[in-house]
């Protein structure tokens, strides 16, 4: 009923809306999610030709094109066939009128119903919204916030229109509040379409079936709002979950690196995002819709840097890794959690390259892995255990982490050592000639990891494995690792295993969890879905025997 | 913001203006019941008169019971006498009452109605030719005082054009009763209405418009657009009715200004109201009825600034709970 | 906020052109002398002649030159309205700062009296006292400040009242400032466009009340001001003598209020946040 195609707004020089396609059905609820600034309220008022900016594209209407009309052939379509639930802010409701008065006003003034007959219309709508009967005859600034909201909802559906848009119509309320306003908009959609638009994940949850992703003036992903919310497939929508604070996921917040910004060409995203190539920031990427599903992503979406089939290890007859399938993301944390012993080091030494594959294939980047070469492990990069072995006590701490870009031949010398410089600021050590002579042995257990970090990331790697990086530290030096790891996450984009035997950190680190036991996986999921309800048994009692700090029980 | 007065305002301004005029005569050198009644008129003056006076006004008492027999005689509706006039003071004013409150009373009503209604449009339209025009027009209107542009009014159309009458509120001894005394009542009162409403148009417009501009910035008005309401509605049911709360504040302060003005324009067209009462014990220094005018005129204003203190939260709901 | 108050008045169109007005206007008052040729106040000529080369305006009926008279009646009423203005702003900064730094019991004192004063109408006192005390300039210049700086000491004391709360002004209050140190260097000077404001103000309505006031005949019949003669020619509309007389005295007068007006109103949409991106006219 409504389709919109190739719109695109402008204030002036200012480009808001830059190409947006949607359709919705009657019966559907669709959610545009975008954070403020990407021009989703535009989006809104555009449909009802409220917004100052200049239209251009085809809006449509039960099949008739809007932008066409004139002002007067709006006045007819406004709340008549759309209406809009606008947000509850203060005084968007008139000052000097009761709210009873407000919501029989349309019905009269469209020539729907006697003035008696729109009253009693607007009293059954208030009631519908659950407004007590004695703050009818109230002024807009005596009510409460939800009750104000509850006017606006019942004063949008005063004339029945077939199109409801509601701005943030759930954001200003508290939860009991937001619970049943929420089941009366569900309950009302049978009927008519309705367009959420909201920054919050919550509301999106609660009341839609399908959902949007907006940035930058452009629609970046589409699907059913439970399979987007669950398994995100566009790099921004992926991390506008991870920032999101709810009870669903486990792993620490993390935001967006840099800020929002209108680039003059290609992908908007571009600029943030962390898996982008040449094409990205010259072309724009197409919405490209395969199974109910949306994306609007040069590389298809978030792609699999690298995969694993079938992969065996074993010494004598021994299977120390028996047919291992997994795969790891671009910006993903793989959590690989197992005891000593179940292979899970093993399995990261074949990736390296350290040891052959008895048997199975790997996969890098969709193509396989034939064999070694520099370009390789310029992309895939390892920490280890141990810093105190895995840093030579010959190197000075700068020579340690140029030893990289030596072998590379990355750059002259000059380059190389502010390249070096730059990476050890990046992660938190300093960068006076007095430390950067320093060798190992008059460094902390903490700085010569973080050195054994900065040694692995100075060639700007894809894929970081972390073999059990922080067991040979103690607990708050390994916290600060951690949240370093994270950090770089953030900024570069890496991809990580990272393997541990603790399933406590590996719940605060990871997006999946894979647990691994005598060389088999015998879980793997989404790490949220993990800790909520494991499968197997030895991962419950993994999670059970993992450390818990108080004893307490809680009725 | 403008700010509301509560009682004790009202009181303290009362006393004020009480004392100013017990204390004026009294202060002045010389005989204060000269001060009071004027020179002339005491020529006139019996001495048993006299004598009768000063015990009326406990003139020879101490200060504290001056005050306390003024007051009591106020209370008592006794404003004085008037020499010229040979008759009590509240009953001369009282007779040229009527005149003045017709004509601050029409241009008050007309000038407010007028200006609300062409400052809604002026705001509606801000920055636009007819809004700049009118803007314009109506600064240079407002520098006009009153008295000039009566003059102007009745050189033009009572002088050269002769549409209407030349002074006065009534054709003299005509005995006319009905609608014919109707119409020669609005006929001679046209132009000093014309007069005043022109002079104070610009108050009430100037401040519809400022605050229709803030108005329609606010997020109702986009509400009530995506209603789809018509323009008319959206101008003057959902913007000017906020817009004009401002202005009925300010009436009660602007009142004293409409009736000063009607003190000058009554002047220019020998309309025998206050005002050319006031003129006349000017010239012969009648001062009963100098105190009596302003004694009337200033608690008149305050009652009606009182008046409209109190109508205002029937207009504005969210003043109900500040009161 | 950053005013530049100058800046914004000089493109105004209203504030330039007030200003080209009231900057004649005064100008024809200092040079009276020079532009006229006759005393304002001597009979030169016969009653009520027509105008001629030795009279551009004609006589009034008195036989004094009205043109000499327009001119030195400029005098009166800007010499008039700018020191009520002047000291009417004294007073209102007075009593509204010290009211708004003080506080306390004085503070609501002085609002009530305030308060209470403003609802009086200005002309009606002056009447008053003007019938037992016949005002010269002077007496009438103290007169109308007394009753004029009312409203200004409220705005000003509004002002001072939000200002008091500002970052700047409570940590110069952590370094030691006393209240009146406050006053002086952090208040007063970002009162400044109000003030301006309120200048202009009260010397618009001196102007207009010392006009009507004229009119009414309450002042000193010796002095020639736009509303004397006004009054004069009042008697006189029967005859042709308006035109020449009554209309430039008029005319005059409105003018100056006008530049006034002007110049406000462009100060008002300058300050007035709400206002500003008008289309200056």
């Amino acid at each position: 009923m409504l389709e919109i195609r190739d719109v695109r707004v402008n204030y002036g020089n200012d480009t808001v809306l830059n190409g947006v396609d949607l359709a919705l059905d009657a019966g559907e609820t669709l959610a545009i999610i975008g954070e403020s600034g990407t021009g989703k309220t535009t989006l809104g008022l555009s449909i009802m030709r409220l917004t100052e900016g200049t239209v251009k594209g085809s809006i449509n209407l039960d099949g008739k094109d809007i932008t066409a009309l004139s002002e007067k052939e709006m006045q007819q379509i406004r709340w008549n066939r759309v209406a809009m639930v606008f947000q509850n802010v203060n005084n968007v409701l008139n000052p000097v009128h009761t709210v009873l008065d407000q919501v029989s006003e349309p019905i009269v003034e469209h020539k729907l119903n006697s003035k008696d007959e729109a009253r009693r219309k607007a009293r059954e709508l208030l009631s519908y919204f659950g407004l007590p009967q004695n703050r009818f005859s109230a002024y807009p600034h005596e009510l409460s916030g939800g009750e104000q909201q509850r006017v606006l909802l019942a004063m949008a559906l005063s004339n029945d229109p077939g199109l409801l848009i509601l701005d943030e119509p759930l954001s200003s309320l508290d939860g009991t509040t937001r619970e049943e306003l929420g089941d009366l908009l569900r309950q009302i959609d049978k009927k008519r379409a309705q367009l959420i638009i909201t920054h919050d994940f919550d509301t999106a949850s609660r009341l839609s079936d399908r959902i949007a992703v907006l940035y930058g003036g452009r629609i970046v992903e589409t699907g059913p709002t439970q399979e987007v919310l669950r398994c995100p497939r566009h790099p921004y929508t992926r991390a506008l979950v991870r920032a999101y604070p709810n009870m669903t996921t486990v792993k620490d917040l993390q935001g967006i690196k840099g800020r929002m910004t209108r680039p003059v060409s290609g992908c908007p995203f571009h600029p943030r995002c962390t898996q982008a190539i040449d094409i990205c920031s010259r072309e724009m990427p197409q919405l490209v819709r395969t199974e109910g599903r949306g994306v609007a992503c040069h590389r298809g979406g978030i792609i699999t840097l690298l995969s694993t089939v079938n992969l065996s290890k074993s010494f004598d007859l021994i299977k120390a890794v028996d047919s291992v399938s997994l795969h790891i993301e671009a910006g993903e944390i793989l959590a690989l959690v197992g005891q000593s012993g179940s292979g899970k080091t093993t399995f990261a030494k074949m990736i390296i390259g350290l040891y052959p594959p008895s048997g199975g294939s790997l996969y890098f980047d969709g193509k396989p892995i034939v064999r070694r070469g520099k370009d390789f492990y310029r992309r895939v990069q390892m920490i280890f255990q141990n810093p105190g072995e895995s840093l030579s006590h010959r190197l000075s701490v700068l020579e340690s982490v140029m030893e990289p870009l030596e072998i590379q031949s990355i750059g002259d010398p000059e380059q190389r050592k502010n390249k070096a410089i730059q990476t050890i600021e990046e992660v938190e050590l300093p960068r006076t000639d007095d430390f950067l002579k320093k060798y190992p042995h008059h460094l902390s257990g903490g700085e010569m990891q973080r050195v054994a970090i900065a040694r692995a990331l100075v060639v700007d790697p894809d894929l970081l494995i972390a073999d059990e990086p922080t067991s040979f530290l103690d607990a708050s030096v390994g916290a600060k690792i951690l949240k370093l790891l994270l950090n770089l996450q953030e900024h570069r984009g890496l991809s990580m295993i990272y393997i541990t035997h603790d399933i406590a950190a590996a719940r605060k680190v990871s997006d999946r969890i894979a647990v691994m036991l005598e060389g088999r996986i015998i879980e793997v999921g989404a790490s949220n879905e993990i800790v909520a309800a494991p499968r197997q048994d030895y991962t419950k009692r993994l999670f059970n025997s993992a450390s818990i700090l108080s004893r307490i029980e809680y009725l | 913001m403008i700010k509301r007065q509560n009682l004790v305002t009202y009181v303290i301004a009362l006393i004020f203006i009480l004392a100013l005029s017990f204390f004026l005569p009294r202060m002045m050198p010389g005989d204060p019941l000269m001060a009071i009644y004027g020179d002339e008129a005491l020529i006139a003056m019996t001495p048993e008169l006299k004598a009768q006076l000063v015990e009326r006004f406990a003139l020879e008492q101490p200060l504290w019971d001056q005050f306390g027999a003024y007051f009591l005689a106020l209370f008592q509706g006794d404003l004085g006498y008037s020499y010229y006039y040979n008759a009590p003071v509240l009953k001369v004013i009282l007779g040229s009452l009527p005149w003045t409150l017709l004509i601050v009373g029409t241009s008050l009503i007309i000038s407010t109605f007028l200006g609300i209604i062409l400052g809604i449009e002026s705001g509606w339209r801000r920055g636009s030719k007819t809004d700049r025009t009118m803007l314009t027009g109506l600064m240079s209107l407002n520098g006009f005082p009153d008295f000039f542009l009566g003059m102007v009014l009745l050189i033009i159309f009572g002088v050269i054009l002769g549409i209407c009458p030349l002074a006065g509120a009534l054709t003299p001894y005509s005995g006319l009763s009905g609608l014919p005394l109707v119409l020669d009542v609005l006929k001679h009162m046209a132009l000093p209405v014309a007069a005043l409403t022109l002079a104070h148009l610009a108050g009430s417009y100037l401040l519809t418009r400022n605050t229709m501009i803030s108005v329609l910035k606010a997020p109702f008005m986009l509400t009530a657009r995506a209603k789809g309401l018509s323009q008319n509605v959206l101008k003057y049911r959902h913007a000017g009715r906020n817009s004009m709360l401002p202005v009925v504040t300010m009436t009660g302060i602007w009142m004293g200004r409409v009736v000063i003005g009607a003190l000058f324009v009554e002047l220019v067209f020998a309309y025998p109201g206050v005002g050319q009462l006031t003129y006349q014990a000017l010239l012969c220094r009648d001062y009963p009825i100098i105190q009596g005018v302003f004694l009337i005129v200033t608690i008149s204003v305050l009652l009606a600034n009182f008046a409209v203190d109190l109508l205002y939260p029937q207009l504005d709901p969210r003043v109900i709970h500040a009161y | 906020m950053h005013i530049d108050l100058k800046k914004e008045i000089k493109q105004s169109n209203f504030a330039r052109t007030g200003i080209i007005i009231l900057v004649s206007m005064i100008a024809v008052a200092i040079l009276a002398p020079v532009l006229s040729r006759y005393d304002p106040t001597q009979q030169t000529a016969a009653s009520l002649l027509a105008p001629s080369l030795s009279h551009w305006l004609g006589t009034n009926h008195v036989g004094q030159d009205i043109w000499s008279q327009l001119l030195y009646g400029a005098r009166i009423s800007l010499l008039v309205g700018f020191s009520v203005g002047i000291l009417s702003l004294i007073l209102s900064i007075f009593f509204g700062l010290s009211a708004a730094i003080i506080g306390g019991l004085y503070g609501r004192i002085v609002m009530r009296i305030v308060d209470a004063l403003i609802i009086i109408p200005m002309v009606i006192a002056v009447i008053l006292v003007a019938a037992y005390v016949r005002p010269n300039v002077l007496v009438l210049i103290l007169l109308l400040s007394l009753l004029s700086w009312q409203g200004g000491a409220r705005v000003i004391r509004a002002q001072a009242l939000a200002l008091k709360e500002e970052g700047h002004v409570k940590a110069s209050a952590t370094f030691g400032a006393g209240r009146f140190y406050i006053a002086r260097k952090h208040i007063l000077p970002e009162l400044t466009p109000i003030l301006l404001v309120e200048f202009i103000y009260g010397v618009r309505r001196a102007v207009f009340v010392e006009a009507g006031l004229a009119f009414l005949g309450i002042c000193d019949p010796m002095l020639i001001s736009w509303g004397t003669m006004m009054h004069d020619a009042m008697r006189f509309t029967y005859l042709n003598v308006w035109q020449w007389w009554l209309v430039p005295a008029g005319v005059a007068l409105s003018l100056t209020i006008i530049g006034l007006t002007f110049i406000s109103h462009a100060a008002e949409s300058v300050l007035d946040p709400r206002l500003r991106g008008e289309a200056v006219a």
